[in-house]
């Protein structure tokens, strides 16, 4: 678990990283103290999903303290921690709105595409899925492809 | 945008159900509202860990003793991710952790009246988990459309856990009501023993000035009373069904206003209890606590030393 010489976690700034990104706070670092980030990967064919905080001395310490907080039941294959100063975040409440949708956006959407059902009846066809080609290849529920065909 | 259009911007989105983040601006008296709320709730997943503790080494099977065990651990994590939450509360006020956990020491944040109180039987170890933590249950639930999204998000994994502390109490008091006269006593006089304080749990009849505010902020969307009920409604029955009784000949539902009625504890005893820390194991778990916290200084600082000195710890 140890991460060797390479310690990247140094008092002057966490590994350098630029300090209170748009959108963070400093992040409350007590004395020695600081606040990791903490993504669980539940799978290997899962990306790393954030999952919440922990106060630690070391990213060391961090990632001891996120396996008992968030894996007491949960399973996973491996976590990140990350110094809440290292995240570049957008902020939540501003003056133009960074998701603004000015457009409906259906027209990317499969499920923009309605009228395909009716006119495939005209002859005698239905809509193909990515689901049906997913669960004739790998069978149905195959963990693999679970974001494919959600 | 001055302080009072900042402050109605703030309104107009809790009322449009949006969540108030920790890089937010935020009115004062809302994060002191949830910065008081918040701590002692963590304060109290602690505190509440202590009379559990007591049962680890005395439980009846070695099932019974991991499954406390796991128990005490939530707790104690369930205190850490509320901590986290209150500290990006508490820096503008300059606080960290140190200060959160040091508090509760110097008696300047309360823990709930619950775990005050004796556990002396295994079927206090049962009813703890069976309807102390069903109280707090309601009450986490009832929190979880709170404001304030790290609340929200934090109390969402709580529930989720809480949901195996809700099997584990009813396992215990399934198999004392099952068991002998004995046992089935045991049982009946451990509910007396704690009635009264899973009334007082749920806070005041009236609703106080700031119970009012938070409500107003979103950060509450039920009454104390309102909860209670709910309290009642889920779980007489089922005291009742096992045969015990529940001691109060006054408790009666009203199929009418759909409302229970209930004898009034004594407020004043209990609110001593909690103000003061002058129940009946306050201080002997505040002793546990205060010597935890303190002889363990030394582990916190070695773990800082060793990082300044470029060494690995684990």
């Amino acid at each position: 678990m140890g991460s060797g010489g390479n310690d990247p976690f140094t008092p002057e700034g966490f590994g350098g990283c630029v300090k209170g990104g748009e959108g963070m706070s400093e992040g409350n670092v007590q004395e020695g103290f600081g606040v990791f980030e903490v993504f669980v990967q539940k799978t290997q064919a899962d990306f790393h999903t954030h999952v919440g905080s922990v106060v630690a001395p070391s990213p060391d310490v961090a990632l001891m303290n996120a396996r008992e907080n968030f894996l007491r039941r949960d399973l996973g294959v491996n976590l990140w921690v990350v110094p809440r100063q290292c995240v570049t975040a957008t902020p939540y409440d501003s003056e133009g709105d960074w998701f603004a949708r000015e457009f409906d956006r259906k027209y990317r959407e499969a499920g923009g595409y309605p009228e395909n059902g009716r006119l495939w009846k005209m002859y005698k066809e239905k809509v193909l899925q990515l689901e049906e080609i997913v669960e004739d290849l790998h069978g149905k529920g195959d963990k693999n492809n679970e974001s494919a065909s959600s | 945008m001055n302080r009072e259009e900042k402050e109605t911007r703030f309104i107009e989105r809790i009322k449009a159900g949006m969540k108030i983040e920790a890089t937010d601006w935020m009115p004062d008296t809302y994060r002191k509202l949830l910065l008081k709320l918040i701590h002692m709730h963590g304060i109290s997943e602690i505190m509440g860990a202590l009379p559990e503790k007591e049962w680890v080494p005395k439980a009846p099977t070695l099932k019974r003793k991991l499954a406390i065990m796991a128990k005490v651990q939530d707790e104690m994590g369930h205190g850490q991710l509320l901590l986290r939450v209150a500290e990006d509360l508490a820096e503008p006020f300059g606080r960290t952790r140190e200060d959160l956990v040091a508090d509760v020491i110097h008696g300047r944040v309360k823990f709930h009246n619950v775990f005050h109180m004796e556990a002396p039987t295994w079927a206090d170890a049962g009813v703890i988990g069976w309807l102390v933590d069903g109280a707090a249950i309601i009450n986490q639930a009832a929190l979880l459309h709170t404001s304030y999204g790290p609340y929200a998000r934090v109390l969402k994994r709580i529930c989720a856990e809480e949901s195996f502390h809700m099997q584990h109490g009813e396992s215990i008091i399934l198999a004392l009501a099952g068991g002998t006269d004995a046992q089935r006593k045991m049982l009946q006089d451990s509910l007396n023993r704690w009635w009264e304080s899973l009334l007082f749990f749920f806070g005041p009849m009236e609703v106080t000035e700031s119970a009012q505010q938070m409500i107003d902020y979103g950060i509450r969307t039920k009454t104390n009373e309102e909860l209670r009920q709910q309290f009642f409604s889920k779980y007489v029955p089922r005291i009742r069904s096992l045969g015990l009784t529940i001691p109060d000949p006054n408790l009666s539902y009203n199929e009418t206003t759909k409302r229970w009625s209930w004898t009034l504890p004594d407020w004043e005893k209990f609110r001593k209890i909690v103000r003061d820390n002058q129940g009946p194991k306050s201080q002997e778990r505040l002793n546990l606590r205060r010597f935890a916290h303190e002889e363990q200084a030394w582990v916190r600082e070695a773990m800082i030393r060793s990082r300044l000195k470029g060494s690995v710890v684990v």
